[in-house]
């Protein structure tokens, strides 16, 4: 469980300049055990910041003016160190590369359980698991920088699900990949949330797949909670979406075009099954 | 090529532990630092050739020996003329260029050089980093935090290598020329260096982060899950470049 109660956070100015802007302002937010969130806005929008508040690097390792409260499985941020919020919280960084700590891909997934003094043959035991669960044991050996983008992001996970945290925080794990990897690593996080119970927070650009994955998406702009909702009530708010700058799905865009036209009136589909049904709908509409 | 690279293999030096293969390449090393005679060091250096090609690394060493004679020869010319003692071999116009002592002591300054690196370039070509660290940290308890350092330092190699030809690129492409001499080079390379230093501490931070959050400051002597255990393999080798290092001695 993850509580902000009136969270607020501005990064420190640089120089003489004038305070910065509140990178996040006035968040209240609960996020329970088992949810699937999905967070998405235009960049600047505190999207990252609000990972970092959640493992505790806010403001652990990024210091700053801060407001508020935010709670993780009872814990005060402020108070525990990350490394303490570390066994229930697992973080995976936007940028794929400098997160990595070791050149061997088993390496980068035993150096977390051999910092937890995990016991050696509970080591052995999870790394087979991980390397199974995500279908990278045949990678096990490999040199990371030989790794293809995909699987580099697969090792990533893998080094955090070997430490068994509740909370995985991901932001924009997808960013370097093509369609197919995107599917295939939001298809593991749907695993995980479903078979293993743990709380997805995902940061992603890729609205279409948060539609089609996550429970509840929200939306940020410049540091304040604009949408926060099921995904599929994205077709309540699209000029919300559109003010923000957000694209919502084609899908969302071609059932609000049929609508505006007075060619369909059920309800905005957000995937592609559902826009299926709707042009055939309509097509058969126009038969008549 | 990169001469320190690594390279996987399954040969008896390859699977020695990491210590005994850092331990022999300094004595070896060291016998060649002790030794006087040109014989012996010529044949400390045929014997290094002779193992390294009986596993499989006859073309790495050799490619070494290579361009450590590059360095040894530079040495010897500069030995050759410093040395002023002894009888004159070489003399024109009232002027001696070459000693008898200038030639045997360059001679022996040149091969010393290729003897005492070439076992410790050897070593990176058959140790992995992260190995060397691991067992000199389960080993010889040096602290992680250093370890961790020089493992990370050399990983970071590449990376900063490529980031660097990506600003180069983008420079090149809004219409940098980077051909000419060597003073507009460098010239050049100030505002390469300015984004390479940002976005290498950047890199940096982020490492850091991610180690942070997996426990890097709860690690332990104890926390490594290789073990590096010594076999008869190990004691052999050590014993070996103890011998040698006795003959180097005596010889």
């Amino acid at each position: 469980m993850i509580r902000f109660q009136d969270f607020s956070f501005r990064y420190p100015a640089g120089g003489s300049q004038q305070p910065a802007e509140f990178a996040l302002k006035d968040i209240n937010l609960e996020i329970r055990d088992g949810e699937f969130v999905g967070i998405t806005g235009t960049s600047g929008a505190g999207k990252s910041t609000l990972t970092y508040s959640v493992s505790g690097l806010v403001p652990h390792h990024f210091a700053g003016d801060f407001y508020g409260s935010v709670e993780v499985n009872g814990m005060d941020t402020v108070e525990v160190h990350p490394e303490q919020l570390a066994k229930f919280v697992g973080q995976v960084f936007q940028d794929i590369d400098s997160q990595m700590v070791s050149s061997i891909a088993e390496d980068e997934i035993l150096f977390g359980m051999e910092n937890f003094q995990v016991p050696r043959d509970e080591i052995t035991r999870r790394l087979e698991t991980v390397l199974e669960m995500l279908g990278i044991a045949s990678l096990r050996r490999r040199q990371i920088s030989s790794l293809s983008g995909g699987q580099k992001q697969k090792v990533a996970i893998a080094s955090i699900l070997a430490l068994q945290p509740d909370i995985i925080l991901l932001d924009e794990p997808t960013g370097e990949l093509d369609p197919e990897s995107t599917i295939m690593i939001y298809e593991i996080l749907r695993r995980l949330n479903q078979e293993f119970h743990k709380t997805v927070i995902v940061v992603e650009q890729k609205i279409m797949v948060l539609c089609a994955y996550v429970s509840r998406l929200i939306v940020l702009d410049k540091g304040q909670v604009m949408f926060d909702a099921p995904a599929r009530r994205i077709t309540d708010e699209i000029e919300l979406f559109q003010s923000l700058g957000i694209n919502v799905p084609r899908v969302v865009e071609l059932g609000q075009m049929l609508k505006k036209a007075g060619l369909y009136a059920g309800e905005i589909p957000t995937e592609l099954d559902g826009a299926e049904k709707m042009v055939r709908e309509v097509c058969a509409d126009a038969a008549v | 090529m990169n001469l320190l690279q690594y390279l996987p293999g399954n040969s008896v030096l390859h699977r020695l532990n990491p210590v005994t293969k850092l331990a022999a390449a300094f004595l070896v090393g060291i016998c060649a630092i002790v030794s006087h005679s040109v014989v012996f060091t010529i044949s400390l250096i045929i014997l290094l050739l002779g193992i390294c090609t009986a596993c499989g690394l006859g073309k790495r060493a050799l490619r070494l020996t290579r361009s450590l004679l590059v360095l040894g020869g530079m040495m010897f010319v500069f030995q050759l003329f410093f040395v002023r003692s002894g009888d004159p071999l070489l003399s024109a116009g009232g002027f001696t260029f070459v000693t008898r002592d200038g030639l045997s002591s360059a001679v022996l300054l040149g091969l010393r050089i290729v003897a005492t690196m070439l076992p410790l370039m050897l070593l990176f070509a058959i140790t992995e980093m992260n190995d060397l660290c691991g067992a000199l940290v389960k080993r010889l308890h040096v602290p992680y935090r250093y370890a961790f350092i020089v493992t990370t330092a050399f990983r970071f190699v590449p990376l900063f290598t490529s980031e660097f030809h990506d600003i180069e690129d983008a420079q090149k492409a809004r219409g940098v020329e980077y051909d000419g001499g060597i003073i507009k080079k460098l010239k050049l390379s100030v505002p390469l260096f300015v984004p390479l230093m940002m976005s290498s501490l950047k890199k940096v931070d982020a490492g850091a982060m991610s180690a942070q959050l997996r426990g890097f400051n709860l690690r332990t002597v104890s926390s490594g899950y290789r073990e590096y255990p010594f076999t008869a393999a190990d004691i052999g080798c050590i014993l070996f470049s103890l011998l040698l290092v006795g003959a180097a001695a005596v010889l």
